[in-house]
């Protein structure tokens, strides 16, 4: 019994990290309409950026958090004017291309400068431990999992409190009624693309301390953070939130019941039975 | 006369398809003529992933589930059973048509975004499945084929005979699509892709329809994926199953042109050499031949989002009809 609610509380601390890294996603998803499959690549170079700063400076992932989301705010803007920006209109099937070739290239830039090797950033935090009863709770993960729900909590609030998260609900609700109203349609796209990238990309710098960063990190994110925004509802970001919790649950329970190589198949099994059953997601409006 | 005939595009396109069975005869090395197996080889699997996705406007990134299917259940029959590759292609054919049956008749009436994430989903699940039974396909490690050459067991000597199969594959291949784009499923197929609930209201029956090119598609990748695993003669589940695999379809068709009979061949023809020499010979710099193709495959995307088949057409046009100039449209 202990053991399975110590599975059970390790899940729900990668579930916050989950959560994070799809927050971004619904966001793109819902405002730009866009489905982002190199989503995951910007939590990859997160991780990388964290990873330079680290042996260059010796600044840790939590110290340098200020420069690498800068940094990732700036790449964020870049792809979107030089590449997104010009697709708006496209079809969904080459906006859908045009991101994956974008992770084939993001991909292939960190393996020629980085190499195939997995990078770790080891700081003296990186094995400590907390105990809570008979429960014993790694450090960076608690941490991690904090700052991602509440960054995932404060993107929530952006949206309900401020003008331009008002916008961006408007947008995603009907972007022309939006446009009539007169809400800047470009500017905000571009801001909430910034915005998801971002928020991936402090995902990525929150698990740098406790995983090896290498040039595919990002695919196995991106498609977890697929699924973990369907179950929400694709464009609702408390659903991402929950449906990341959800996610690292059923992800480290079939990891304890069935065996660690189930634990992908258990969530992409959950994933289909959702797309069959409830299109919408978990709690989506129909 | 003749020159009316040139100018029916699809035959000068037929032409290069046909003719292309000389390449791997003139050229002088096995690695020239493995790159040309690779290519005849792709540009089926390309134009069986174009029968549905293509005409369909629906992505499927997912397969290389099929590719996986059709290269195991072969090499799983022979290596257990002695079963010969040639029967274990067809059982491979029947197992997808199953598999997508099943997985068709479920997610295919997803709307665009869901559909596309289900069969990523599909894919993924089949190679975890894949390396997790251990028992039966080895897991992780993967299989060897034993080299012992002869018909029945589809393993030969030399390159020239896997070439002749894969072309042969890929003329077969070709040819039901150019018939599937004439014919009233091809037309509903397009109709569905442009716009489905039009379609629906001129009585298309959208489930089926989709459903058989699904089906078809699914079938013929399992074919190429006996092929492959006979002419490779060594498969794990990373290789064949993976989500690269599954762009690589993708590329190729749409760098030739989606949706149409010809384009993914002339992606492959073009692509697959390129991709396979930039390998060859970038060896030293990891990464940079794949960077190479992503930013090939973005230039398409933003450039010329048809392809390269449009272009093609036109040039054939000015050279052998000099009636229209290029860059004035068909």
């Amino acid at each position: 019994m202990e053991q399975v609610l110590q599975v059970l509380i390790s899940g729900i601390l990668s579930g916050g990290i989950y959560a994070l890294a799809s927050v971004g996603l619904a966001l793109i998803f819902g405002v730009v309409g866009l489905v982002n499959f190199a989503h995951g690549e910007y939590l990859m170079l997160a991780m990388y950026i964290a990873y330079w700063i680290y042996n260059f400076s010796g600044l840790d992932p939590y110290q340098s958090l200020i420069i690498n989301l800068a940094v990732m705010a700036v790449i964020g803007y870049i792809t979107f004017k030089v590449i997104m920006e010009r697709v708006l209109d496209s079809d969904h099937s080459i906006q859908m291309l045009l991101t994956l070739a974008l992770s084939m290239v993001l991909q292939n830039l960190a393996l020629m400068f980085w190499k195939a090797d997995y990078r770790n950033i080891r700081i003296d935090m990186t094995n400590d431990t907390m105990n809570l009863g008979f429960l014993t709770f790694n450090t960076p993960r608690v941490l991690a999992f904090l700052i991602a729900i509440g960054a995932s909590v404060l993107l929530y609030l952006y949206l309900q409190k401020t003008f331009t998260g008002a916008a961006m609900r408007a947008i995603s609700q009907n972007g022309k009624a939006a446009q009539l109203m007169g809400i800047n349609i470009k500017r905000t796209y571009g801001l909430a693309f910034v915005i998801g990238t971002t928020l991936v990309g402090l995902a990525g710098l929150l698990i740098s301390p406790i995983y090896p960063a290498y040039p595919t990190v990002g695919a196995s994110f991106s498609t977890l953070a697929f699924i973990v925004v369907v179950l929400g509802g694709l464009s609702s970001v408390p659903g991402a939130i929950f449906g990341g919790l959800v996610i690292g649950v059923v992800e480290s329970l079939a990891g304890y019941f069935a065996g660690p190589a189930y634990q992908q198949a258990a969530y992409f099994l959950l994933f289909i039975l959702v797309l069959v059953f409830k299109p919408n997601g978990l709690f989506g409006r129909s | 006369m003749i020159k009316q005939l040139i100018l029916k595009q699809n035959f000068v396109l037929w032409i290069i398809a046909v003719c292309s069975v000389i390449v791997p005869f003139v050229l002088p090395n096995r690695y020239f003529q493995d790159i040309t197996i690779m290519t005849f080889l792709w540009a089926g699997l390309a134009t069986s992933w174009n029968l549905y996705s293509g005409y369909c406007k629906r992505l499927s990134i997912g397969h290389a589930a099929y590719l996986g299917i059709g290269a195991y259940t072969s090499t799983l029959l022979y290596l257990n059973f002695g079963i010969s590759p040639w029967i274990g292609m067809l059982a491979g054919g029947v197992i997808s048509a199953i598999a997508a049956l099943i997985i068709g008749g479920t997610t295919l009436r997803l709307k665009g975004t869901f559909f596309v994430l289900s069969t990523i989903a599909f894919a993924e699940i089949l190679k975890v499945m894949t390396i997790t039974s251990k028992e039966i396909t080895a897991g992780a490690l993967g299989l060897m084929i034993p080299y012992q050459p002869g018909f029945t067991n589809m393993i030969w000597q030399g390159k020239i005979p896997y070439a002749l199969l894969t072309w042969i594959y890929m003329i077969i291949v070709l040819f039901i699509s150019v018939r599937l784009e004439k014919s009233k499923l091809g037309y509903s197929l397009v109709a569905l892709g442009e716009n489905q609930e039009a379609a629906e209201n001129l009585g298309v029956n959208s489930t089926r329809t989709m459903l058989v090119a699904f089906v078809m598609s699914a079938v013929l990748t399992s074919f190429g994926g006996t092929l492959f695993a006979q002419y490779v003669m060594f498969i794990e589940p990373t290789s064949v199953m993976s989500m690269g695999n599954s762009i690589n379809f993708i590329l190729l068709a749409i760098a030739g042109g989606m949706g149409t009979a010809f384009g993914p061949m002339i992606g492959s023809f073009i692509l697959t050499p390129v991709s396979n020499l930039l390998r060859g010979y970038l060896v030293g710099i990891s990464g940079l031949h794949g960077l190479i193709l992503g930013l090939v495959l973005i230039a398409v995307l933003l450039y010329r989002p048809d392809g390269i088949l449009p272009q093609l057409k036109l040039l054939f046009r000015y050279l052998f009809g000099k009636i229209a100039k290029p860059g004035k449209g068909e």
